[in-house]
């Protein structure tokens, strides 16, 4: 069985945002018009987050791509009163749309803010409806949203290997925000399979960068950092305040 | 009734339905029914139900020409992926080609040929015929061929050789228009290394990267190749990792990644170069024998650049300190190898061609050209005759003419493709009011942009993703490449693809053109890369031929690259001149082209208008980047509108407090301001362009946007600028912190 998990090297990200509309391209997410950003209501599964460090002349915008952690104890998960969200068997911290009543408690259990409500009917002009995929349920109003690993191309996957009487192979798949980043910032694979490229990532000793997000909370987030080198960087550093 | 045929009724149908609503709009409700049943797609015959299917063809060459393959699902264009065997972007890809299929589908498209029915800007639009357009057009121009103008973006392959054999069969004349700093970047690359075409830099193996201004990450000529490279360059190998530093006016969401940024004053980067060229010879950091054609490229003597170039002596006028640079020029003479490039508002400046020059000209001194871990040359493309690579467009100087005369009436029909000038280039080159009064405009535009509204007829372009095309990328990856662009799906509208039109026109004027249509100069063009005998497909019969480079995406020969450079024409040193009196206009106005929508040409679509800028993460508007120390002696804050005023204009816009911006610059993303150009782009923001002043570049007579001072007025009214940072609270803190940093092993 998989355990599935990212790994996003932030000495490789470039702030560029080609995952972000990758990810909208493939699950179907609502366009984010003025009016919802206004609202603070944008819905981006993975969105890139841009954090100062210091003061002019001496100052730096990082950037951190930020998807759902994937949790392997989601404080999300226990509070929906519907078994709306849950957790897969492959680690995944998935949402049923159709169970969920749009409590929200989820979403203000979850401390990486990764979960969004529909507030309203997603719409699009019919022309652009014919660019939706396929294999992505459209969302209804009063629906709470989600990365998913882009979990119809993980069944997919799963369904050819099944067909063809085999197991998965290491990276035969990848989610679109890691097959759109053009820097290779972001790899998707299985944690648990030594030959993936994330089991690698994540295991090598030579790789002293990992670390996880609000990792302190103890909630064994699936999706790993890897730090982002300084030249001027204090042996043991933390980045200052600054939202 | 069979299921086929009522399919295929259905889609006659639903295009009708087009024809008829007039502008071309496809759909504005949301009616309540999620899907039709019914598709508006006229399917093709190769359809399988319920089946993927993935189509190789080539992004616009503009954001690079690279490799992509798109998922077609029962007809319908679904998701963009790279191409993982395009040897420019293996698999990768950027916003703006994952938003291509918004654009095929985009509810605002011209449905059809659409003929002027009010007074000219009214936008009021009456359906046509094709046969009927196209008989207009060819009697336009039998009328007088040599009083009509095409405009178009930079010729390129098989519509760039179509384009190029319509023009010399009729007789017309042509001009084509791409971004100012472009035609001076080929101009520095002409008089630097004598090539035509963009360089490409070997980052995954370079040591140190110094960036003058040149956004290459997000903008500049080929983000995606470049920003694959970065990657390795940062930690691909694992004994190094790159060094990155970034010299110029404005932290971009390119310089953001940078190890160290030195801001210096606009227009000031050939002179950092210089000064740095300087202390690396008088340190004897680099071998004399590579300074011959450094100082060649500079029409310097080493007496002259010792003299006028020390640190000390331009420290003042660049901003940075004379020991900044010496260690600039350290750094980049021992981390070889080490590569320098220049770009962007480098290029926008009264002495960009010297800027850009100075710059290239520093990897002549570290041995840098063309060699591992350097700046690699491209060739010319495989077919220079019959492909042409992009040609450079006409800088703004043309363009001023070109409106005289139109204004003159030397110059009565204007046939427009893809280009819009009237939003492009600055209202101070009267273009705009020229083409209002012209005889006759045509446009081949997609869309009712700025130049199309000002059309007598609209000719709508198949979309990229409908039509035939070989593309060669410029910059390649240092050896011959060409794409094959392929329609994946058939006319979302009735529309056609402008090759098509030329060659029906040409037929119609008597004087036919060598191929039947876009799709057979394709293959025809492709079978003459058969005939060369090289590159990476072998099949005997044109047809399997074809098919190959269909299925893989193009043709490429790793084989042939650059021959040796050299310098050929010496660039005076030179300084920016600015517009306007530094004690009335306090501020450098710097204008930057926006990391998702360019230079406007991708804001009517919906993902990339909402895509925030990487530093602001500002969405849907523009803003004015504002020092906070500047913003306090000022006394406004993020939010309160300003009025900015220049020699040229004034424009009221919201000011954002950018921590990281100089406190003399102010700088405004591009790309919007749009008045027309779909329901996504018309009537947000202001297009910096209205404020530049129409300086000049002073060799190639491109367009100097960086050269404008400015001043603020204020307004006391305050509006909310739509962005990310906010929507949910995140904070860096001391204990929990978001972004870990860690020095580099050593």
């Amino acid at each position: 069985m998989p355990r599935w998990g990212m790994v996003i090297d932030l000495d490789r990200c470039i702030g560029c945002g080609a995952c972000v509309v990758a990810c909208q391209a493939e699950n179907n997410v609502p366009i984010n018009t003025e009016d919802v950003y206004h609202q603070r209501r944008a819905i981006e599964w993975i969105r890139l987050e841009r954090y100062w460090d210091g003061e002019y002349p001496d100052i730096k915008a990082r950037y951190i791509p930020v998807p759902c952690m994937h949790c392997q104890n989601a404080p999300c998960e226990p509070v929906c009163p519907v078994y709306a969200t849950y957790h897969t068997s492959e680690g995944i911290n998935m949402q049923v749309y159709n169970r969920c009543i749009g409590t929200r408690y989820c979403s203000v259990n979850c401390q990486w803010h990764v979960r969004f409500f529909n507030f309203w009917e997603p719409k699009w002009p019919d022309s652009l409806k014919n660019q939706l995929n396929p294999n992505v349920t459209v969302r209804s109003r009063g629906v709470m949203e989600k990365c998913t690993f882009c979990i119809q191309r993980i069944v997919k996957a799963e369904h050819q290997a099944k067909l063809e009487g085999r197991d998965l192979r290491a990276d035969e798949f990848t989610t679109a925000c890691a097959q759109a980043c053009p820097t290779d910032a972001i790899v998707f694979g299985d944690l648990d399979n030594p030959n993936s490229r994330v089991a690698q990532l994540v295991n090598s000793a030579v790789n002293e960068r990992g670390y996880r997000l609000l990792e302190d909370l103890g909630t064994e987030p699936s999706v790993y950092y890897l730090k982002k080198v300084d030249l001027e960087a204090p042996v043991e550093e933390h980045s200052s305040h600054q939202g | 009734m069979r299921r086929r045929e009522f399919l295929k009724l259905a889609a006659t149908s639903a295009t009708g339905a087009v024809l008829f609503t007039g502008c071309g709009s496809i759909g504005n409700g949301n009616p309540p029914s999620e899907f039709k049943i019914e598709s508006p797609v006229w399917n093709p015959n190769d359809l399988r139900y319920g089946r993927d299917a993935w189509f190789a063809t080539a992004a616009p060459p503009s954001i690079g020409g690279y490799g992509i393959i798109v998922r077609v699902f029962e007809g319908r264009a679904k998701k963009v992926e790279g191409n993982p065997d395009f040897p420019i972007n293996l698999g990768r890809s950027c916003a703006k080609a994952q938003a291509l299929v918004q654009e095929l589908y985009h509810p605002d498209r011209v449905g059809a040929p659409l003929r002027l029915a009010g007074q000219r800007g009214s936008g009021q639009y009456q359906a046509i015929g094709w046969d009927e357009a196209l008989g207009q057009v060819a009697g336009l121009i039998q009328q007088a061929p040599g009083s009509t103008l095409l405009v178009t973006e930079p010729l390129n392959g098989a519509l760039g050789a179509i384009v190029e054999q319509f023009v010399r069969a009729t007789g017309i004349q042509h001009a084509s228009l791409e971004p100012d700093e472009r035609v001076v970047l080929r101009e520095a690359m002409r008089r630097a290394f004598g090539v035509e075409s963009f360089p490409t830099l070997d980052l995954a193996n370079a040591r140190f990267l110094v960036s003058f201004s040149a956004d290459f990450l997000h903008t500049w000529i080929s983000p995606v190749q470049f920003a694959r490279a970065y990657g390795a360059f940062r930690q691909g190998r694992p004994d190094v990792r790159g060094t990155y530093y970034h010299v110029g006016p404005r932290l971009s969401g390119t310089a953001a990644n940078a190890d160290r940024w030195l801001p210096i004053r606009p227009g000031a980067e050939g002179l950092v170069a210089l000064s740095m060229a300087q202390v690396m010879l008088e340190e004897g950091l680099v071998e004399e024998a590579n300074a011959e054609p450094f100082f060649k490229a500079l029409g310097l003597t080493p007496e002259q650049l010792a003299a006028d170039f020390a640190p000390e002596r331009v420290a003042d006028a660049t901003g940075l300190s004379a020991e900044q640079i010496r260690e600039l020029a350290r750094a980049f003479a021992e981390q070889r190898p080490s590569v320098a490039i220049a770009g962007t508002s480098a290029a926008a400046s009264t002495n960009g061609l010297f800027n850009l020059v100075a710059v290239f000209a520093l990897n002549y001194l570290v041995g840098s050209v063309g060699s591992e871990g350097g700046l690699i040359l491209n060739p010319a493309s495989p077919l220079p005759d019959e492909l042409p690579a992009n040609r450079s467009g006409d800088a703004y100087r043309r363009w001023v003419e070109l409106a005289r005369q139109i204004a003159g009436g030397q110059i009565t029909t204007v046939l427009v493709h893809r280009a819009n000038p009237v939003y492009s280039l600055p209202p101070a080159s009267g273009f705009q009011d020229a083409l209002r009064s012209a005889g006759s405009v045509v446009s081949f535009s997609s869309f009712l942009d700025e130049t199309t509204m000002l059309a007598d007829l609209v000719l709508p372009d198949h979309t990229l993703l409908e039509q035939w095309g070989l593309v060669v990328p410029d910059p390649g990856p240092g050896y011959q490449v060409v794409a094959v662009q392929q329609p994946v799906v058939n006319p979302f509208v009735d529309s056609r693809a402008f090759g098509d039109v030329l060659i029906q026109l040409a037929a119609q004027l008597g004087k036919p053109l060598p191929w039947p249509s876009q799709e057979e100069a394709v293959r025809a063009l492709a079978d003459t890369l058969r005939g060369l005998g090289r590159g990476n497909v072998a099949a005997d019969h044109p047809r399997a031929y074809f098919v190959t480079m269909q299925a893989q995406g193009g043709w490429w020969d790793e084989r042939a690259r650059a021959g040796e450079a050299s310098p050929q024409a010496a660039t005076a040193p030179a300084n920016p001149e600015f517009s306007g009196e530094p004690g009335q206009f306090p501020f450098y106005l710097l204008p930057f082209p926006s990391d998702a929508l360019g230079y406007g040409e991708f804001s009517h679509l919906p993902w990339l208008q909402g895509l925030p800028e990487p530093v602001s993460t500002n969405v849907w508007g523009t803003w004015l980047e504002v020092n906070p120390r500047t913003a306090r002696d000022i006394g406004v804050e993020t939010g309160d509108v300003v009025r900015v005023v220049t020699p040229q204009g004034s424009a009221e816009l919201p000011v954002y407090v950018n921590p990281a911006a100089m406190p003399d610059v102010l700088s405004v993303p591009m790309g919007q301001g749009h008045t027309a150009f779909g329901r996504y782009a018309e009537g947000r923001g202001v297009n910096p362009l209205e404020l530049v002043a129409p300086q000049v570049e002073r060799e190639t007579g491109a367009l100097a946007w960086a050269a404008t001072r400015c001043r603020l007025e204020l307004t006391g009214r305050r509006m909310r600028i739509a962005r990310l940072e906010g929507q949910v609270p995140a904070f860096q803190l001391e204990e929990f912190p978001i972004i870990q940093v860690t020095r580099p092993r050593t």
